[in-house]
């Protein structure tokens, strides 16, 4: 923030950063590198993008961080942008699961439509299509369900031990949160070694592993993103006024729990309603 | 708005432009830009060269369907891929007209339309009318535009990557249907298009979200949402589209790309998969896409219509709700693309009526502007002439949008020149003619000089007459039966092809005018003035300097009760 | 030289408009089957489907599209001369008036129903495969139905191959491929049968009798792309998707040849996969289909059929 600029209103007026066209730079050596990474030529320019798109999120958010914590940055307008910003982006990220859900209920309500003959010849005329063995729903699945039911009441815990500047139930809330959140990575990577069918070859293989595995990739963020709050927690940020960096990761993380829910009961549940299951 | 809220925006304004040691320099300025008018402005020079590139590439297809037969592709592919043998090079041909079909859409769509309006025009101007020093996001700001670059740079490479087997580029159309865009084009062409359209979607969502946030947050003291000028409305309705639909396609296209290179099946028949799924989800987002297309441009008419009448405009509330009105319809009549699919008898019904609901708020738009001119004391500048030729062209390509939205009438019109028609009279002549428009309204603001007004008007008749004479003639054709996205057609459709091509040769002329009336303009440097307009530009950014101080509003103006709009 | 060019352009404009002219004359006498040389309307119709389709575009909807256009259109007349500056150098300042945002809202809706009803008739005729007893629209779309339609007697099921259509007569359990003539551009113009147009000629036609509900299934090899089943003068188009079989029918009243051509983007030779029917009489149908049967030869049993003219 540039003092000499005398400003007589509460808005945020960014410096000029590096980070956003370095970001970019490293988004088109990623992409390139990641056709390359398909088309198996190599790997490398690919993985060398991605290392600089994460190296430019980290640096991008070091500075947020700062300004967050120089104590003029974020005037309550500003944070109130924040919150819109987070809201809406959100919102994008319940589209993004919406053409997923549509792509696993394609097949869910049409598996047997007449005029589909090569899908019925596939399934078989049933759901799952013929060969595919569910699981159990009540199984791992339920367990994970449980997981992150449980890790939302501890993100809570850790919200209002904040508020009650309650420093190390803050800590304990978000450990045991970002715990919850690894182990319901590694339960979902137990079940998946454990599927009855493949990703590639069958619809019900697609749908379902792009579907939670787009949501396993979302916890995962979401368990980054509380780590990050819980190393600023350790360093002394936030305040029980002031932690929009903590909140966002807790709208973001029931974000990811509803969606498990829609998941848990729409493919797990309701699709193997009736069917046998290992 | 108030007087003493203008005399304190135009004191701050100028006072700042004196005393601001801090403004960024050099390559900086630009690159690491955190400023909502020079990213604007950055936005707007991407979209001037994507437009001549894609207004190139229609240029060749033009001239190739100017006579039946095959004239200059099988040339331009021996020449661009050094085929020498005939018969080879003919299908080289065949498959470089549509990999110029396809990539001149995506690119006026994508790269030419989106970031003039909601890149460039939204960046520039909602802030100003909203009275905001700037935007909500500036570094996400500057991330959507830099992204777009990188966008376009993977669509110019997929041009030069193979796509269907032993041929060049993705020739499938900027539908992207499977399975021609998955097992019909195995090679990576295909999949740099659809990464592109990744990153270009980020690129948009990123932009919408600081802009409604923006919008939402950042209004004066005093300007409710219901003051606020009807531009922003449309910068509001059309970031929520943006924010809403784009998501969608980036499942699908993430679809194609695992069907692609990983084996899934969601549109593989094989497998289980439905090739049709993807053009539900493809035109969940395709239909609202358009609406994005134009919905800014309804904003920046409302404006010149306004401005050039001296008088306010009729039925603002009505005006901005039919917006909102078009935008949560238009996420429920997608369909209407698919009536050949085999889509049920009733499926189709519904289609058909919630289509045709739409044309009852865009009326309302259209007969609020004709009411806003009605009594007004009306001078044809510039930004008028394109703001009214917008509104009959507009209409035109609307009212043949409710012939196809008849599932009946369209089984004779899909997939033929028709359609081709109908959506080159909303976009071509649509949404170019508001952003035209846009320009040279907002020209003296951005710049700080004015045009020649005897350039612009030839700009502007030139091209009335040109893109007329392109796309009215496309009607017949479709009628008569031909299908689009064909490189050579029976010898009965000659005529019309060739009054086609020629209207483009006249709209080619006309863009040359346009870039010597910009030269021009740039190098006379007749001061504009703050506000050349006179007394019916009554939104914000008239009451500052032209161009406004890097940092506006240093002093937040106040709006009393009085209309701002 | 540039604009030697373009001077000659703008002739070639001029005289495109005066060719116009004696296109707008002959609009009457299009030829069936095909588009004529300047044709500006919907190709003529042999199908009670496409009688209903030039019945509600030609009227419903030509007449409230250009009437709309033409009332816009004069609107901005009258506006730019009774409210320019100098005619008007105060402008009025009303910004409301309830009554017009009524009209200007409840009048599209009236419009846009007068133009549904038909729409509903004519959509429902075609995705309702006759069963004999019930009764079409034709012609007379504000009718409730007076044409009556044979239920069907012939299933042909049309396949699009990359790039080519391929037709089984399903009942009879016969099928062959059906090519366009030629493949080089130049050899497209050497190798058209007489007096059929180049690009819709093919070397096989599908042949159908004349007066008969015809049932086509559409659809696509499971591993290839989609194309478009489409013949203008029946009123049919129907995509050719890979994996699904969809259905449409015609029952044309006139003998002759019909060409369509694909009208789904298919890959580079789209535009070269034309669609010909030939509908003959029943007589020449019985004895085609018969030696088809026999021989499961295309080109010695189209023999038995009397040449084209
Ligand atoms: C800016 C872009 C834009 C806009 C605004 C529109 C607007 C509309 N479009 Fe268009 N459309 C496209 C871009 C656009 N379209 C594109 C790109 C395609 C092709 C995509 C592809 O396949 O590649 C397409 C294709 C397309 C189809 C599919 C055709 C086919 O493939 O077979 C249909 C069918 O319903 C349709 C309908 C409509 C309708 C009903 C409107 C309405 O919104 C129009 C409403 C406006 C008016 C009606 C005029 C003003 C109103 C009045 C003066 C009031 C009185 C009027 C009446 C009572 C009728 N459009
Ligand atoms: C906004 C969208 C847009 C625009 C402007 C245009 C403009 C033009 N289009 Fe295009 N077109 C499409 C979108 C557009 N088109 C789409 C979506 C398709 C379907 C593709 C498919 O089938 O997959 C298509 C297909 C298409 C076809 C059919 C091809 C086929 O089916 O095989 C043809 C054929 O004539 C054609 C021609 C033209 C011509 C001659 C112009 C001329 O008007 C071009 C003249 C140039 C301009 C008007 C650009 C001027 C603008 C600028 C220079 C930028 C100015 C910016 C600022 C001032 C900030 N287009
Ligand atoms: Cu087959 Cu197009
Ligand atoms: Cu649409």
């Amino acid at each position: 923030m540039s003092a000499a600029i005398e400003k007589n209103h509460d808005y945020h007026m960014v410096e000029p950063s590096p980070w956003p066209f370095v970001m970019s730079a490293a988004v088109l050596v990623m992409m390139i590198g990641a056709v390359f990474f398909m088309k198996q030529w190599t790997p490398w320019l690919f993985f060398i993008g991605l290392a600089a798109v994460i190296y430019s999120f980290y640096a991008w958010w070091a500075d947020v961080v700062k300004e967050a914590n120089d104590g003029v940055s974020h005037t309550p307008v500003v944070q109130m942008h924040h919150r819109y910003g987070m809201m809406l982006f959100i919102a994008s990220e319940v589209m993004f699961f919406v053409a997923w859900f549509w792509a696993y209920f394609d097949g869910f309500f049409r598996f047997d439509d007449v005029e589909q003959y090569a899908r019925v010849a596939f399934t078989g005329g049933h759901w799952p299509p013929a060969g595919i063995e569910l699981f159990d729903p009540f199984h791992l699945p339920l367990f994970n369900t449980l997981i992150l039911l449980t890790s939302g009441t501890t993100v809570t815990w850790a919200h209002h031990a904040l508020l009650e500047n309650d420093r190390q139930g803050l800590r304990w809330g978000l450990a045991l949160t970002v715990m919850l959140g690894v182990l319901f990575s590694y339960v979902q990577y137990l079940e998946y070694t454990h599927a009855g069918f493949s990703f590639s070859g069958n619809l019900y293989g697609a749908t379902f592993f792009m579907a939670t595995g787009f949501h396993g990739f979302h916890v995962i963020i979401g368990t980054i993103f509380l780590a990050v709050c819980l190393i600023r927690a350790e360093r002394g940020d936030f305040t029980p006024q002031r932690h929009l960096g903590f909140e966002f990761a807790a709208w973001y993380w029931h974000f990811v729990d509803v969606v498990w829910l829609f998941l848990f009961a729409s493919i797990y549940v309701w699709g193997s309603w009736g069917v046998a299951t290992h | 708005m108030s007087e003493a809220a203008h005399l304190e925006a135009h004191a701050t304004g100028h006072d700042h432009a004196a005393h601001d040691h801090h403004t960024p320099t050099g390559w900086r300025r630009w690159v690491l830009s955190t400023n909502h008018k020079d990213i604007g402005i950055m936005y707007l020079v991407f979209s001037i060269v994507a437009g001549i590139v894609g207004g190139l590439l229609s240029g060749f297809m033009r001239m190739e369907l100017q006579e039946p037969g095959i004239q200059i592709f099988h040339g331009l592919a021996s020449m661009v891929y050094g085929i020498s043998d005939p018969s080879g090079s003919i299908d080289a041909g065949k498959q470089m007209f549509n990999v110029f079909t396809t990539a001149h859409a995506l690119i006026m769509v994508f790269f030419m339309v989106m970031p003039a309006t909601m890149g460039g025009f939204a960046n520039y101007f909602a802030p100003l009318m909203v009275g905001a020093p700037d935007t909500a996001f500036p570094r996400i700001n500057n991330i959507a535009f830099w992204l777009l670059p990188v966008a376009f740079i993977l669509l110019l490479m997929s041009l030069f990557f193979e796509g269907a087997p032993g041929s060049t580029g993705f020739g499938g159309g900027w539908t992207v249907y499977p399975p021609l865009s998955t097992a019909g084009h195995p090679g990576p062409a295909m999949d740099f298009a659809i990464l592109s359209l990744h990153v270009a979607g980020v690129s948009s969502i990123l932009g919408a979200i600081n802009l409604i946030t923006t919008i939402l947050n950042m209004r004066a003291p005093g300007m409710t949402i219901h003051k606020m000028p009807l531009f922003a409305w449309s910068v509001l309705v059309t970031g929520f589209l943006l924010l809403l639909a784009l998501p969608v396609l980036a499942g699908a296209i993430t679809m194609l790309l695992t069907d692609r290179n990983f084996g899934t099946t969601f549109f593989a028949p094989e497998g289980g998969g439905d090739p049709v799924l993807f053009q539900h989800l493809f035109w969940f987002f395709g239909h609202p896409e358009v609406y994005i297309m134009i919905l800014p441009g309804f904003g920046i008419v409302s404006h010149i219509v306004s401005t050039f009448s001296r008088k306010p405009i009729f039925g603002y509330m009505a005006m901005a709700y039919a917006m909102v009105a078009i935008g949560f319809v238009g996420f429920v009549v997608w369909a209407h693309h698919m009536y050949t699919t085999g889509l049920s008898l009733d499926v189709q019904r519904y289609f058909v009526a919630a289509t045709m609901v739409i044309a009852v708020p865009t009326g309302v738009k259209i007969f609020s502007w004709i009411a806003t001119m009605w009594g007004g004391s009306i001078t044809f500048r510039l930004p008028m002439l394109w703001a009214i030729g917008f509104i009959f062209l507009f209409t035109v390509g609307g009212v043949t949008g409710v012939v196809l939205a008849n599932a009946g009438a369209d089984r004779a019109l899909h997939d033929t020149y028709y359609v081709v028609a109908h959506f080159h009279y909303v976009l071509s002549l649509g949404a170019v003619f508001s952003i035209f428009a846009g320009w040279y309204y907002w020209y003296p603001k951005m710049f700080g000089y004015m045009y020649n007004e005897f350039l612009g008007k030839l700009h502007f008749w030139t091209m009335f007459v040109g893109v007329n004479l392109i796309f009215f003639p496309q009607h017949f054709l479709g009628l008569a039966g031909m299908p689009r996205r064909y490189i050579d057609y029976p010898d009965a459709f000659t005529l019309w092809n060739r009054v086609s091509s020629i209207g483009y040769y006249v709209t080619f002329v006309a863009m040359l005018i346009f870039f010597y009336a910009t030269w021009e303009a740039s190098r006379k440097k007749r001061p504009a003035g703050d506000n050349p307009w006179g007394d019916g530009a009554t939104t914000l950014e008239w009451t500052l300097s032209s161009p406004p101080p890097f940092h506006q509003f240093s002093t937040l103006p106040k709006i009393d009760s009085t209309n701002a709009h | 030289m540039v604009t030697g060019q373009f001077v000659r352009k703008l002739g070639a404009a001029a005289t495109a408009m005066l060719a116009l002219m004696p296109a707008f004359a002959s609009a009457q006498e299009i030829g069936k089957g095909h588009p004529e040389p300047g044709q500006f309307h919907l190709q003529q119709s042999v199908t009670p489907i496409m009688d209903s389709i030039v019945a509600f575009h030609d009227g419903p909807l030509m007449w409230t599209i250009t009437l709309i256009v033409l009332f816009v259109l004069a609107l901005l007349i009258v506006i730019v001369l009774r409210f320019n500056a100098k005619a008007n150098p105060v402008p009025a300042r009303f910004t409301h008036n309830t009554l017009i945002e009524v009209v200007w809202t409840v009048l599209p809706i009236v419009v846009l129903i007068i133009i549904a009803i038909p729409s509903f008739g004519v959509l429902s005729d075609q995705l309702t495969t006759p069963d004999g007893e019930r009764k079409y629209l034709g012609a007379n779309i504000f009718s409730f139905g007076e044409v009556e339609v044979p239920a069907a007697s012939v299933t042909v099921k049309a396949s699009g191959e990359q790039w080519y259509w391929n037709y089984e007569y399903v009942d009879e359990g016969v099928a062959f491929d059906s090519n366009i003539l030629g493949s080089a551009v130049d050899s497209y113009h050497q190798t058209i049968k007489p007096n059929q147009p180049r690009l819709l000629a093919v070397d096989n036609e599908l042949i159908v009798p004349v007066d008969t509900t015809v049932r086509m299934q559409v659809t696509s090899s499971p591993s290839g792309v989609i194309h478009a089943f489409a013949v203008p003068s029946f009123g049919i188009k129907i995509d050719a998707v890979p994996g699904r079989l969809n259905e449409t029918w015609f029952n044309s009243r006139e003998t002759g040849l019909f060409y369509g051509q694909c009208s789904e983007l298919c890959g580079k030779d789209h535009a070269f996969m034309p669609i010909a029917v030939r509908v003959v009489t029943a007589e020449e149908y019985q004895a085609f289909i018969t030696a088809f049967k026999e021989s499961r030869d295309y080109a010695s049993a189209v023999a038995v059929l009397p040449a084209i003219q």
